[in-house]
């Protein structure tokens, strides 16, 4: 019984929100807020009971653990806290800034370890000797062309001419154009891998409320 | 000039360069300092969010509460949120009694909002195509159609000659390309980024 009441709520959900292809209207709106509610409710509690409670609280309540350091975070944030009230906002720029500092590292770190250095070393992997066979050459000089052109077409860099504002060199500006078909060529194909896996959601979802109607139908 | 909250600054400044040193040298002193401060700052970014869901809170409730504006769908926000936060705090995140609003309400909306981009998507490509018809967006939609195909399965057949499965394997490498030089984009804007905010020429914290 109580397993047919969350089918049929699930049911009347999903009709709501796919009732938005004819049209915003209230059903996908009250749909929609009571989405947006219980994901913040369920988040708040998630933040609470996985990160809050057992690094924050539990080490302060439990006197064998270095209770002083955790004074630190505990004060953070507290102050963190006062961003609720406009009068006291001003008390959590420290902890806000405590965070931007740890993240702009976390982010250089990731930036220069996870994403460039192994980019760059994978861009190389083509022309290194023992793969270095006719077609692993051709792709490595197709991979390595697209990304210095993709990259040259964001380099904004150039001379300013009255009238004209900044103006590239035409060289650069040739090679920004093929940088600029490569992006439109690597956007095109994430949107059909979107396409088809919202697709693919959504024919899961038909089939679900073909299910849940020939359930009721004796 | 007169700095704008200094305190503030050097925090970021010396926090953010004890972290990034304590990845980028070897040095014993500096590791366990770099893992207290990314433990604190995990800390600090679930009580940001918290702050965040709570000012989410302040404004429906606002929104409700106001008499020129009122807003009543506000009110399903406000009981969705008391429901799942009493459920959640009371008997955990993982309990029976609190996966069926996950189950039932969450994943379903969620997945009918993510298949209602299927028809967006294609609303406004076709709505892109129609209104700028540049060589970039020809070149956008051909890519996508031709890349729906190939994802589709269609070349996938026994019946598939060998030149078609070869010019497929070779049009996914210029994807590879382009997607490369714009992951080495956001990397290289990442670093630059990092490096404003750690030379204090950026500060997002400031009131």
């Amino acid at each position: 019984m109580t397993d047919t009441l969350w089918s049929l709520i699930a049911f009347v959900l999903t009709l709501a929100i796919l009732s938005y292809a004819i049209g915003d209207n209230p059903l996908f709106r009250i749909a929609l807020y009571t989405f947006v509610g219980i994901s913040a409710g369920y988040l708040a509690v998630v933040l609470i009971d996985q990160v809050i409670f057992p690094r924050l609280i539990t080490p302060l309540v439990n006197p064998s653990t270095a209770s002083g350091v955790m004074a630190i975070p505990l004060l953070l944030s507290l102050l963190l806290l006062t961003r609720l009230s406009p009068r006291l906002s001003f008390l959590g720029s420290l902890p806000m800034a405590f965070l931007v500092g740890v993240g702009a590292a976390v982010i250089i770190n990731g930036a220069l370890f996870g994403t460039l250095f192994t980019q760059v070393r994978a861009a190389g992997l083509s022309f290194t000797f023992p793969q270095s066979v006719s077609s692993g050459w051709i792709t490595g000089m197709v991979l390595l062309f697209g990304a210095i052109t993709t990259l040259l077409y964001f380099q904004f860099t150039g001379r300013r001419e009255p009238g004209k504002g900044i103006v590239r060199p035409a060289w650069v500006e040739w090679i920004a154009r093929i940088g600029q078909g490569f992006i439109a060529i690597t956007l095109g194909a994430f949107f059909a891998g979107v396409i088809l896996a919202s697709l693919t959601v959504l024919i899961g979802r038909l089939d679900f409320v073909l299910q849940f109607i020939n359930t009721l139908v004796p | 000039m007169v700095m704008r909250s200094p305190v503030a600054t050097a925090i970021a400044i010396g926090v953010g360069l004890i972290v990034l040193l304590g990845y980028l040298l070897p040095l014993p002193v500096l590791d366990p300092i770099r893992r207290l401060f990314l433990d604190w700052s995990i800390i600090l970014a679930a009580v940001a969010g918290l702050v965040a869901i709570l000012n989410l809170f302040k404004a429906h409730w606002r929104k409700i509460s106001s008499s020129r504006e009122r807003d009543y769908y506000s009110l399903f926000f406000i009981l969705g949120f008391i429901l799942t936060a009493a459920l959640g705090l009371l008997f955990g995140p993982t309990d029976e009694r609190v996966r069926p609003l996950i189950m039932s309400i969450q994943l379903p909306v969620e997945a009918s909002l993510v298949g209602l981009l299927t028809i967006t998507f294609v609303v406004s490509a076709v709505r892109l195509f129609a209104l700028r018809r540049s060589w970039m967006s020809g070149i956008f939609l051909a890519s996508t159609i031709v890349f729906l195909l190939a994802g589709s399965g269609v070349f996938l057949t026994s019946g598939t000659s060998q030149v078609i499965k070869e010019v497929l394997a070779a049009l996914n490498i210029l994807p590879a390309a382009g997607a490369r030089g714009i992951l080495l984009g956001i990397a290289l804007g990442s670093v630059l980024t990092g490096l404003r905010v750690l030379l204090g020429m950026d500060r997002p914290y400031s009131e």
